[in-house]
């Protein structure tokens, strides 16, 4: 298989609680991967040690083949970008400065933005559908905008691989759909390969691509998301009687809480 | 207008508001100074009191100020709070505690031509500041309200400390130490400028070599690290040159508040939160601040000469307070 990532054995602590347990993983080039599992059960972390901001304790992750603690940190950036569950804006920048902020690992220190620069950053506003707020004060717009500047800002890195922890958790229906047609056009446009955690598992996701679910901070089953993702192993990883309605391609997935 | 341009335009206008604000203090005072007449028809006194008195009092308001606002821009781009200071992270009270203990221990001597009193400032400061961070983070994670609680309460605690002493010194060593309560510039001739500068100026340096990870830092630690930055290795180099540039200060001057946290406040509101804007920028403002704000301390009701602490803090405090009121659309805080 065409991978661009690769987990080989990884295993994870905070202190003396285990989060991740022996995991090996391949991340598919220019495709979909979703990470699903319940809440606290490690895809944060998981995602953390994929893009190297983590050091897994015993094991090793590879970027195209090369263990990635061994490449410099500005190199990783260049490669691989993360958008966090809940972005932190701690000053009010307005939003075209904090996507110019994704061009950081092309600029040195002393360094300004090129032309280039820019024009990079509108096109990632652009492809976001955002640029009506470029102007605006990144504390003056909702939570759900913040998220698509985070995306916005994740682009305008041009990385090879996209690494989102739950897109969807401050977005409204309309943005909702609006930022996984982005992802879509990402993999299919620009080729990019994408990992998502989620819960929120959408018709579109589960389209396309592959699936990893997670439970205890092991690989639970993983395979192409059709396969993966039906009511006995859902039900498994989230202790809980999951059904899956169909409409055509649509699916709704919900929690029996009635009985 | 691009950043570069931007920069350069507001700096000037920075640089020409400083440079007046040093004639205008140069001459003013209980001994008024005609600057503009030929330098060597300047009498024996006059000499004096410009090169003895004035010029390095001068500088020495203007390194201090641009150095404890620098302070305050990179300690709050650190803990992404624009309510850090060296003030208000405690310290400046742990540089006063640390210089007034080694007055009253009698350590006069120097290290490699630095007062133990500067040495002494610095471990305290470097100290408290690593203290305060120890004690608001939270499972790895800064907490805001902690960090701030703790800044506050250690400097109570270092007041309770300074005052003890006071209480217990002699009438004369009291009035010796008194600086180290209010701040004060009053400083004669050159060697503890160039010594504050020797050390103040290079951390200063540090930091404006570091604005544009400031930014980065500004998306959180996560974020910022997917970004290429390496955090540990950030927070330590501002943490030694905020405690090296405050530190240097204040063992001169005593604690003068507010500068490091309303000259970057100003700033955000009127030009952006850039720091690589930001951080150059406050230098000068906190330079043009502190010299101005001391020239009206030694005019106002001269001969009599109140200290520059007391001035700084009213003007600050109550320019401050007008911002707070009148911005209430507009909140940064």
């Amino acid at each position: 298989m065409n991978y661009v990532i690769k987990a080989d054995k990884v295993n994870f602590s905070y202190s003396n609680e285990i989060v991740i347990r022996n995991i090996n993983l391949l991340i598919p080039k220019s495709e979909l991967t979703l990470i699903i599992g319940a809440n606290g059960v490690g895809k944060s972390t998981l995602l953390k040690i994929l893009c190297g901001i983590l050091n897994p304790d015993t094991g090793n992750v590879l970027f195209n083949d090369i263990e990635i603690k061994k490449i410099q940190r500005r190199d990783i950036a260049m490669k691989i970008a993360y958008v966090s569950q809940e972005p932190v804006f701690a000053f009010p920048f307005t939003v075209k400065e904090v996507v110019l902020l994704g061009r950081s690992p092309y600029i040195g220190r002393f360094e300004f933005e090129r032309d280039s620069d820019f024009q990079i950053a509108e096109k990632s506003m652009d492809i976001v559908g955002i640029s009506h707020l470029k102007d605006r004060l990144i504390n003056k717009i909702s939570g759900g905008e913040k998220q698509m500047v985070s995306l916005a800002r994740a682009i305008a890195q041009e990385p090879e691989v996209m690494i989102l922890d739950e897109p969807g958790t401050f977005l409204d229906l309309k943005h909702k759909s609006q930022i996984y047609r982005t992802i879509k056009k990402l993999i299919d446009e620009m080729g990019m390969s994408i990992i998502i955690a989620t819960h929120d598992i959408s018709s579109l996701l589960i389209k396309f691509g592959s699936t990893v679910l997670l439970k205890d901070g092991e690989i639970f089953a993983s395979g192409k998301s059709s396969d993966v993702i039906n009511e006995s192993n859902l039900s498994e990883i989230y202790e809980t009687d999951v059904r899956i309605f169909k409409d055509g391609d649509n699916i709704l997935i919900s929690a029996n809480t009635l009985n | 207008m691009t950043l570069k341009k931007k920069l350069i335009l507001v700096c000037f206008i920075l640089s020409v508001i400083w440079l007046a604000v040093l004639l205008f203090s140069l001459s003013a005072g209980t001994y008024e100074l005609n600057l503009f007449k030929d330098f060597n028809s300047f009498s024996d006194i006059e000499r004096k009191v410009f090169f003895g008195i004035r010029l390095p009092r001068i500088l020495m308001a203007s390194i201090a100020g641009g150095t404890l606002a620098v302070c305050g821009a990179a300690l709050q781009a650190m803990f992404r709070n624009p309510l850090a200071s060296p003030f208000t992270l405690g310290v400046s009270g742990g540089a006063s505690l640390g210089a007034l203990v080694a007055i009253r221990l009698g350590l006069t001597q120097s290290i490699i031509g630095f007062s133990i009193i500067s040495v002494f400032s610095f471990v305290f400061s470097i100290v408290t500041i690593l203290f305060v961070y120890s004690v608001s983070k939270v499972n790895g994670v800064v907490a805001t309200g902690r960090l701030l609680l703790a800044g506050v309460v250690m400097n109570f605690l270092f007041s309770a400390f300074i005052l003890f002493i006071q209480f217990f010194s002699e009438f004369t060593e009291s009035l010796q130490t008194m600086k180290w309560i209010m701040g004060s510039l009053d400083i004669i001739g050159f060697s503890l400028v160039w010594k504050t500068a020797l050390l103040s100026i290079p951390a200063c340096l540090i930091m404006l070599s570091m604005t544009k990870d400031m930014n980065i830092h500004s998306l959180g630690n996560d974020v910022a690290s997917s970004l290429g930055l390496n955090i540990k290795k950030m927070e330590m180099k501002i943490y030694f040159a905020t405690s090296l540039a405050a530190a240097s200060v204040i063992s001169v001057t005593g604690p003068i508040g507010f500068i490091g946290l309303f000259i970057p406040h100003i700033l955000r509101i009127t030009i952006g939160v850039d720091n690589r804007l930001l951080v150059p920028c406050s230098f000068l403002l906190g330079a043009s601040f502190l010299t101005i704000t001391d020239t009206i301390s030694r005019t106002i009701i001269s001969p009599v000469e109140i200290p520059v602490g007391i001035v700084t803090a009213c003007i600050g405090g109550i320019f401050f307070l007008w911002l707070l009121i009148g911005s209430k659309k507009e909140v940064i805080i």
